[in-house]
């Protein structure tokens, strides 16, 4: 998808689609293999698997306590798929280009600012993480659950040091808030049939199929 | 022992290396500018990371350890002593060692920057490893923390030491200069007679070749009897 204010608008009503409903949660799913590029829009597979595996303990959870957990499992298998497809496709600049467009140069911009550099961070991020797991490997410590606490500290604790060092130059460089940008945006046909398809989705989590057909009765 | 790179390629959409050579017991100096892919070798020396081809040989290398530019990678005691006892030694002499004043409750993650890399480099160079791969050991240290890194390496016994860096100040006794020029590793060769083929070699250096006075080792004392050489 080359529009990033469409991207993220999917994004969007995708999420709620999901979130919705477990009918709203499929129509994700068939939109997630009509317009993306499926399994290759995963990038970090292994962290995809044991986020998958958190949800499917928690859906047995669910079950056990007398809740839906197959609903739970379903709908936030959906919304998983959306985020990794949303992940892989961003380019830097896209938040800044769609929030500076969206809320203007002030509210717009820092919020699209604050999205880049999150999305920055969270790359790095899984590169830092695969380091730390190599690092206890070669301290002769197996790597297992126990080791994701002290992995976590150091991940958690590196992102406010450079989240904070990243304030600091900023208002180093008399940062005080919003900016200019003219964003420029290439919008293709497909993306607006992915869109669309996205609102369609979003409709029929929230009104049932039978809900339409019930005048032909 | 040795370690042997046959042919080694690494590819980045960035850069690209190639590297060939054979390390042997001593330390070994990998300089090259940053991004070139010193990082990337380290973790193929130490079997970290797959080559696109070629492949790295350890002869004789039963222990090996690579030490991050960032020690914070390495942290996994929520203490200093904890962090201490994950690598088997005992709090109070790596505390002494490293020359840094914290009490052993401290939490390791409260450290500066500079203290946690004396921390972490005390407790990698306190134990014998066959293999010491250590990337950018000097960065976070201030001088008296980079001559102490110095003095600890060079009191290892034995072993294959390469320090990978673009420092360009202080140095501890260099047996061998290697350098990734152009997308590939370049060997020097042995010291005194590597630096006048080491393009990456310091300012100071150069100078001191430029003037008939190479240095016999890259060592502060050695710099200071180069410059303090009479020309004859």
């Amino acid at each position: 998808m080359q529009d990033p204010r469409i991207r993220l608008l999917c994004a969007f009503l995708l999420s709620f689609a999901a979130f919705a409903s477990v009918t709203g949660a499929v129509a994700v799913f068939v939109w997630w293999l009509a317009f993306t590029p499926r399994w290759h829009s995963i990038r970090h597979r292994t962290a995809l698997l044991a986020t998958l595996v958190l949800f499917v303990i928690v859906a047995g959870v669910m079950t056990l306590a007398g809740s839906d957990g197959l609903s739970y499992l379903v709908r936030m298998i959906a919304i998983l798929l959306v985020g990794t497809w949303v992940y892989a496709e961003s380019c830097t600049g896209d938040f800044l280009s769609a929030g500076t467009w969206l809320f203007g140069t002030r509210i717009g911009f820092e919020a699209g600012m604050i999205a880049g550099m999150a999305m920055q961070m969270a790359t790095g991020l899984s590169e830092d993480f695969r380091r730390i797991r190599i690092a206890t490997g070669l301290k002769g410590q197996p790597w297992g659950i126990c080791s994701i606490v002290p992995a976590g500290r150091i991940l958690i604790h590196d992102a406010l040091r450079r989240a904070d060092e990243t304030a600091e130059v900023l208002a180093m460089r008399g940062y005080r808030n919003g900016g200019t940008i003219c964003p420029h945006f290439h919008t293709t046909l497909r993306d607006g049939l992915a869109g669309t398809c996205a609102a369609a989705a979003l409709v029929l989590a929230y009104f049932p199929v039978s809900e339409f057909f019930i005048l032909y009765r | 022992m040795r370690l042997v790179l046959d042919h080694l390629t690494a590819c980045h959409p960035f850069w690209s290396l190639v590297a060939n050579g054979v390390f042997s017991p001593g330390v070994h100096l990998v300089s090259g500018d940053v991004g070139s892919g010193k990082s990337t070798l380290a973790l193929m020396m130490a079997g970290l990371l797959t080559p696109e081809s070629g492949t790295v040989i350890r002869e004789s290398i039963p222990q090996m350890m690579l030490s991050f530019q960032f020690p914070e990678f390495h942290i996994t005691g929520l203490s200093v002593a904890e962090e201490c006892r994950s690598w088997n030694l005992d709090p109070d002499a790596v505390i002494r060692s490293a020359g840094i004043d914290v009490a052993k409750e401290t939490p390791s993650l409260s450290l500066s920057r500079g203290e946690l890399k004396r921390l972490h480099l005390a407790c990698v160079l306190a134990r014998d490893y066959d293999l010491l791969l250590l990337d950018e050991p000097f960065s976070s240290l201030d001088c008296p923390g980079k001559e102490w890194v110095c003095r600890q390496m060079n009191k290892r016994a034995g072993g294959i030491t390469v320090i990978f860096t673009h420092e360009q100040s202080i140095f501890p006794d260099i047996d061998h200069i290697w350098e990734i020029v152009g997308g590939e590793l370049a060997d020097c060769g042995d010291m005194p007679g590597a630096v006048v083929h080491w393009q990456h070699a310091p300012p100071l250096v150069k100078k001191l070749i430029c003037t008939g006075r190479s240095p016999l080792a890259l060592t502060p004392e050695g710099i200071r009897e180069a410059a303090c050489r009479t020309r004859g």
